[in-house]
């Protein structure tokens, strides 16, 4: 294939840019994959394990109609319309921030989570944390009941054991809790700690932003956090901060409002400029114009070189005045400085939550020397964190409860036996007398505690608290608990009052607190607007504290960076600190750079893996290398992976993984070898996140189930990109012509002809002008490749989990995907881009030609429809669709899950009575969420007499869930939708459009921004 | 005298066989008691068919999923092996229509035994279509059946042109090797001497009595089926071949596929003739009739066949440098050299090189030989198939969506079950029925056309046959 290399190389995998010199040898192999299906062939029992709550099945579809009784209602509720679902307005707490959603619910179960567009830590958008809240909510292995010492207790028992237990208030007791912005929680925590005279309270997060807080106290004096207004960013330079990623707590805001500067509509358009270092290939740097990569213990050394470089620039940073190390004369310090400086006041400056806090004292000072704090970077006073919410305060806790001065551990939502697993937290536990726990499952650390409470979810109970930015939401229940467990505040109030209190009353009389009138019809907006009041927190005037030079000239004379292999350790893209590790969506999402599911692994760049030793397999061999990674004495196996951009000498781990017991889709089975490896051991003190360590291959190999990375080819143009100095003078870059320097075949006969469209040989689809034409654009400029719109689709439209196995036969059943590509020549840093691929309804659809009973057919409106009822399961329509979106029951991955197990009516609740679910050997796809545009449909009809509903009215669930609004879905018909609007867009291009197959959906090529300095 | 010497043609039976002999050589091994041996290999081959049975079975109550089909790939074995059996299925009809019509006598030899071959291959092919789909149970759906739904196929979709395709080719052909077996079915009527049998044979007999009305009948139906059985010939496989060639998948996207296609059907149906004669003729002594005459005819056969393969090889790959289309080019540079390069030189080494031998006339008619290669020649069909199913779904347009494929252990069992089946049939075949076309063939021996009446004078001599001896040189 090297002949074929064209001058801007797409590849997928290092195997393809080795111009497949692993062909050859796997050549030799016979069927060498899979041959071993009599012997672990899909058994029933291991399956289900598998499908825990992950597997969709609609209440009333099975495989052989099952017969199910419907009770009508005796009265019919008031709104309540049998089959039209109902919107109500909630908020999910992520690490203790609320980010406001809109829950749809059908017949009284909330089925789907949305971004609440008045919310402006959503505005509209959401992340894979949020949307797969549903699945947790009906996660049938959810802790069900309060267990004393491991045995069913009831609520009732509790309340009595906490009125007793806790009337001694002169006892020792530790509060060990989640972070909780919710007031109502905190007033709690006053009366706790004013109740109990001995009791000490910390915030515990594994990964906190302790460091942040710590940094701006340096900085500036007091505990502030850094809040970003990228939107008035021209310059963006993330110091190894993924904050696109969902794992940063305010993620979904600031992809809006990143993005938000790069949408560029025509040749006028400007965009932001964003920097990336940073040691592992994250979102953030995929989505960079330039990206660096130096090793995380290089990147304190890092920020004071630049800042030592601005010092010269502008003033304010006279501590780093003089000061030089050896990124002193970086090309990259140069450029930032430079950059920087000439965009005082519109640029910003970030640094990863995880990095000590004397590199965010170090960027708080830059911000305040450009003049940008108050422009793009305000520090906001929060009110609910204190010295008490560090790391350092709960590993004196910790200390306390070994040394045994500590009687009673109360625990709200967190997980430390597993999490800090450093501290040896499971043997501190053994020391204290009582221990109480409140949690979602019966994990780790409810295993060691004397009560276990079990926790509400959010969906379940009512809760208030503050968004990353400061706006106050009601967290608003839609259902009954399912399994009766307490809210945080329902369990702390009976601990500190003796008697449990409705979790409604309690927010309630907090909120009466805030409002001195009108309480009720406040309220009743509150819970209509999900919202309360935006800006509560208080963005401080920050001002240089005095000790900040004292504290920088030790900083900067006290540098250590590991030499050698440094080993770095993160919260995972999906599974983040391992609380979501039981969500079979989140397990079999794939990472969004490495395409993994089911899996964490040791990434490492492709120079260090040739140096260990460590190959990639060959096609169809999914057995990768495996290596021992020893840090301090402690060491873990896990496999490795070929990370390209990735810094040397350096391993990335992720956490999350390797959890025991607590679940059926998170725990490690035989079988399914899935769950990964616990990577906390490694870790020798909580505030580490990077030390030195050996690595050495073990010569074992593990199987790792990997979505994409089959294969890979060069030089084809299913994603167009140029810079937008090249956009600018050449705004048709993207078109066939462009790229290929001859027009699309066809079209020079079409256009003698007087035709606009290549012939077809088939009857070309001609459409009413009174049905909307639906079609959808793609905008490659605003992804980032999260992947929530895959949660999204798998949650509105009842997408099975298949489990490892399946998907390492390469059956994932996701109907959007998202393709990754690595662009450039160089392995070691190239350029990802991300592009999502769904059903792309083409308008001559090769797939209608060839099914040979018609399951899959147009509609009047341009749909390609897939009759799931008609459907033979040939696969013919698969194989000849060149975009390959369609995907094929294999095995009844419903059925299993609805007719065994403990209780499969409640993972039933979870799935979207509006989608049928399907049967085995069946074939389905993107259906551009036909059941959401028809619901627009007859709405318009019943309100306008015309079934065209307006523009904005139907949105698919991907674009809904989108945080960067990447995806515009509506009528192309009329020019005056925003999807219209995008396709006339030079930009826009048809993926294979040579084929003449007239794909609705089509995609708007990428610009990047890049600084000439760099080129 | 002419300048031009009258060359007789080698006699199409050895051994002098009178007509009573030649009856007696064929339908001997009908009426005589079945032997043990017959049994042992019925054992093994019904042994075979459970291994289908069981493997459908599983494939109908667990899913399609046993396979080790996946999202790009979703055909594999099963659809490499219809195409496959239905290939093969392809020399029977071509010996007894074409050769019928072509007035080719050596046909005689070996056309009931091909016909048979052809009609239990289809039925083995017939298998994979229904089983492979998804929802088996909804299989006749692609019938048009008049439906309270008024809900037709597609027919648009090359999927049910092969329906009919193969239906119309199994019934025409079934039809036209039983009308070839009236005769003889009458035969062994009138020689058996038990009374099951002579009520059976009897009845398929349909009432022959050998009139001149029966024969004048006879030999209209059969000259009108061979005419229908023509075109069927290169129209099935040409529509198998359309199933790949109308879809607009890279590597299936050729208008060579129909004469290339019909070609390596020949090809391995002749082939698997081959395969199958030269164990029966050894066994039921039938060397006189299935002669080396015959196999070194048949080997032409597969030489030119397997060079019109070969050239369309090459073809293929022309075009595709040709064509200019990237996607196009990209996958036939991968088959050669990507992650199947194996099976696609097993394939070249197998229908490409193998047949080449047979310029040679010694290895022509050497029967160790031809037995090895015809078995070479139907691996390296079935790798073509492969190669063709396979590599091009595994990496067509968006590398993302690449895969690979890999068969399970149920791929491999259902395969190997439908030889049971195959076998079954065929060993009851050789039991119950003829297996050379008897009225046929004594009417191609020297023995149905005596000169017994000197041409110029008119006076009778008693017949004296001189049977020349096989030429050697050059045929």
């Amino acid at each position: 294939m090297s002949e074929e290399v064209k001058e801007n190389t797409y590849w997928k995998s290092l195997s393809e840019l080795a111009n497949n010199k692993e062909y050859q040898k796997f050549a030799e192999r016979e069927f060498p994959e899979n041959a071993t299906e009599l012997t672990d062939g899909v058994s029933r029992r291991g399956f289900l394990r598998v499908m825990g709550a992950s597997v969709a099945l609609a209440g009333l579809a099975a495989c052989r109609r099952p017969v199910q009784k419907i009770l009508p209602y005796s009265k019919q509720p008031e709104d309540v319309v049998e089959g039209v679902p109902l919107f109500y307005a909630t908020a999910m707490p992520v690490q203790g921030n609320l980010v406001g959603l809109i829950a749809e619910n059908n017949e009284g179960r909330p089925t789907k989570l949305e971004g609440n567009d008045l919310h402006p830590a959503s505005k509209g958008g959401s992340s894979i944390y949020n949307q797969a809240a549903i699945l947790g909510l009906y996660d049938p292995d959810r802790s069900r009941f309060p267990l004393y010492n491991g045995n069913k207790a009831s609520l009732e028992d509790f309340e009595a054991f906490a009125s007793s237990h806790f009337a001694n208030t002169s006892q020792r007791i530790a509060f060990i809790s989640e972070a909780n912005s919710s007031p109502t929680y905190n007033s709690i925590k006053e009366q706790a700690l004013s109740k109990f005279n001995n009791a000490t309270w910390v915030t515990y997060e594994p990964f906190g932003e302790d460091n942040v807080l710590e940094g701006n106290n340096i900085a500036f004096g007091s505990r502030l956090r850094a809040y970003y207004n990228f939107e008035s960013a021209d310059v963006i330079v993330s110091l190894d901060d993924d904050f696109m990623s969902s794992t940063h707590p305010n993620s979904v805001d600031y992809a809006k409002q990143v993005s938000a500067r790069r949408k560029v509509t025509d040749t006028n358009g400007e965009m932001n400029r964003i920097y990336a270092v940073e040691d592992s290939f994250s979102l953030t740097g995929s989505y960079a114009d330039h990206r660096l990569k130096i090793k995380a213990s290089q990147m304190e050394g890092f920020t004071y070189a630049l800042a030592a470089a601005l010092s010269t620039r502008i003033n304010g940073l006279n501590t780093f005045n003089g000061y030089s190390n050896e990124f002193s004369d970086h090309r990259w310090i140069t450029v930032l400085a430079d950059e920087l400086a000439a965009n005082a006041g519109s640029s910003t400056l970030s640094a990863g939550a995880q990095h000590k806090p004397e590199i965010h004292a170090a960027v708080a000072a830059i911000n305040q020397a450009l003049g940008n704090v108050g422009n793009t970077v305000s520090y906001l006073e929060i009110p609910y964190t204190d010295a008490q919410s560090s790391t350092a305060a709960f590993q004196e806790v910790v200390a306390e409860m070994k040394a045994g001065n500590i009687d009673t551990v109360v625990m709200v939502g967190v997980n430390p036996v597993y999490t800090a697993s450093a501290l040896d937290f499971g043997s501190a536990l053994s020391n204290v007398e009582t221990v109480v726990n409140l949690s979602d499952y019966v994990d780790e650390t409810a295993k060691k505690s004397n009560w276990h409470v079990n926790h509400a979810h959010f969906l379940e109970a009512w809760g208030d608290g503050y968004s990353y930015g400061g706006a106050l939401s009601v967290i608003q229940p839609q259902i009954q608990p399912l399994f009766n467990g307490l809210s945080g505040i329902e369990f702390l109030n009976t601990i500190v009052n003796g008697s449990l209190e409705q979790g409604y009353s309690l927010v309630q009389d907090t909120f009466r607190g805030f409002f001195s009138s009108g309480f009720n019809n406040r309220w009743t907006n509150i819970l209509h607007d999900g919202i309360a009041t935006t800006n509560n927190f208080n963005a401080v005037n920050v001002r240089i504290s005095s000790d900040f030079a004292s504290a920088m000239n030790r900083a900067t004379s006290n540098i250590s960076s590991t030499s050698g292999i440094e080993v770095v350790i993160r919260p995972d893209a999906t599974l983040y600190d391992g609380r979501y590790a039981n969500l079979g969506w989140l397990q079999e999402l794939p990472d969004p750079m490495t395409k993994i599911t089911w899996d964490n692994v040791a990434l490492m760049s492709p120079a260090m893996a040739k140096r260990l030793g460590i190959e990639k397999p060959g096609p169809g061999n999914d057995a990768f290398d495996v290596v021992e990674i020893t840090v301090n004495g402690k060491s873990i196996e896990i496999a490795a992976w070929i990370q390209p951009g990735h810094v040397d000498d350096s391993i990335t781990l992720t956490t999350g993984y390797g959890r025991k017991g607590i679940g059926r889709v998170a725990s490690s089975y035989i079988d399914y070898t899935a769950g990964g490896v616990d990577v906390y051991p490694l870790k020798a003190t909580l505030d580490m996140f990077f030390t030195a360590a050996e690595v050495s291959k073990t010569g074992e190999t593990y199987e790792i189930a990997c979505v994409q990375d089959h294969h890979s080819l060069e030089g084809r143009d299913m994603y167009r990109q140029a810079s937008l100095s090249e956009y600018k003078e050449n705004p048709d870059f993207a078109s066939f012509e462009s790229v290929h320097t001859y027009p699309v075949p066809g079209m020079k006969e079409a256009a003698e002809m007087g035709e606009d469209e290549p012939i077809s040989l088939f009857d070309e689809q001609t459409f009413p002008d009174y049905e909307p034409q639906w079609g959808m654009a793609i905008d490659l400029n605003s992804c980032f490749g999260c992947g929530v719109c895959v949660i999204a689709c798998q949650s509105e439209n009842n997408i099975p989990v298949i489990g490892k196995k399946e998907v390492k036969r390469g059956r994932e059943m996701h109907w959007i995907r998202n393709d990754r590509y690595y662009v450039g020549d160089d392995p070691n840093s190239p350029q990802a881009v991300h592009q999502p691929v769904p059903c792309m309804h083409c308008e001559l659809a090769p797939c209608e030609q060839v099914c040979p009973v018609a399951a899959t057919t147009h509609s009047p409106d341009g749909m390609n429809q897939m009759t799931y009822n008609r459907c033979i399961g040939t696969r013919y329509c698969a194989n000849n669709c060149p975009y390959k979106v369609r995907r094929f029951n294999f095995f009844n991955y419903p059925k299993e899950y609805l007719t065994t197990g403990d209780d499969p009516d409640i993972i039933q609740m979870a799935m979207n009575p509006e989608v049928t679910v399907r049967f085995r050997g069946v074939m389905e796809k993107c259906t551009y969420c036909v059941q959401r545009v028809n619901r627009a449909k007859i709405k318009a009809k019943i309100e306008t007499g015309s079934v065209i509903p307006p523009d904005g009215a139907v949105k698919t669930a991907c674009q809904q869930a989108c945080p960067a609004d990447a995806i515009y879905f509506g009528d192309i018909s009329d020019e005056d939708t925003e999807v219209a609007k995008m396709k006339r867009n030079p930009r826009n291009y048809q993926m294979l459009e040579e084929l003449n197959t007239r794909p609705r959906t089509s995609y708007v090529a990428k610009l990047t921004n890049p600084n000439p300095a760099l080129a | 005298m002419s300048k031009y010497q009258y060359v007789p043609e080698p006699t199409l039976v050895k051994g002098d066989h009178d007509f009573a002999s030649l009856t007696r050589l064929v339908t001997d091994i009908n009426l005589r008691p079945t032997p043990k041996a017959w049994y042992l290999c019925m054992i093994g081959a019904n042994a075979l068919l459970m291994v289908m049975v069981v493997a459908i079975g599983y494939l109908i109550w667990e899913g399609t999923g046993i396979w080790g089909l996946n999202n790009p790939i979703g055909w594999g074995w099963a659809i490499i092996n219809f195409v496959w059996w239905v290939g093969i299925g392809h020399a029977g009809t071509l010996i007894s229509a074409i050769l019928f019509l072509f007035r080719q006598d050596w046909r005689t030899a070996i056309n009931r035994f091909a016909e048979a071959m052809t009609i239990f291959a289809v039925m083995c092919a017939g298998v994979f279509p229904a089983i492979h789909v998804g929802r088996i149970w909804a299989i006749y759906w692609v019938f048009p059946i008049p439906n309270q739904m008024a809900m037709w196929p597609n027919f648009n979709s090359p999927l049910l042109w092969d329906v009919f395709a193969v239906s119309t080719y199994f019934t025409v052909s079934f039809l036209f090797w039983y009308v070839g077996l009236v005769p003889d079915l009458a035969t062994i009527r009138d020689r058996a001497t038990d009374k099951v049998r002579k009520v059976a044979y009897g009845i398929f007999a349909l009432g022959w009595t050998g009139s001149n009305r029966h024969w004048w009948n006879y030999e209209k139906a059969y000259m009108i089926l061979a005419g229908l059985a023509t075109p069927l010939v290169l129209s099935v496989h040409t529509i198998v071949s359309f199933d790949f060639a109308v879809s607009l998948i890279p590597g299936w996207h050729t208008t060579i596929f129909p004469p290339y296609f019909v070609a390596g059907a020949i090809f391995s149906g002749f082939a698997m003739v081959l395969t199958l004669m030269i164990v029966a003729r050894k066994i039921y002594g039938m060397k006189d009739i299935m002669t080396d005459d015959h196999m070194e005819k048949m080997n032409i056969v597969i030489l030119v066949t397997g060079s019109m393969v070969g050239f369309a090889y090459m073809m293929e790959f022309f075009i595709a440098w040709y064509s200019g289309v990237e996607y196009e080019k990209a996958i036939f540079i991968l088959r050669a050299t990507g992650p199947y390069a194996w099976a696609y030189w097993a394939m070249m080494t197998c229908n490409v090189l193998s047949p080449q031998f047979f310029w040679s006339k010694k290895l022509r008619r050497s029967v160790g030989f031809t037995f090895f290669i015809s078995i070479v020649v139907n691996i390296g069909m079935w790798f073509e198939r492969f190669v063709i199913t396979v590599t091009s779904l595994a990496n067509d347009y968006l590398p993302s969506s690449w895969g690979y494929y890999s068969p399970t252990i149920w791929d491999v069992l259902t395969y190997v079950g439908t030889f049971g089946l195959f076998f079954t049939m065929f060993l009851l075949f050789l039991r119950f029925l003829p297996m050379v076309a008897l009225a046929e063939i004594k009417a191609v021996i020297p023995q149905a056309d005596p000169h017994n009446y000197d041409e110029e004078t008119g006076e009778f001599h008693k017949p004296k046959i001189e049977v020349p001896k096989p030429q050697s040189g050059k045929v």
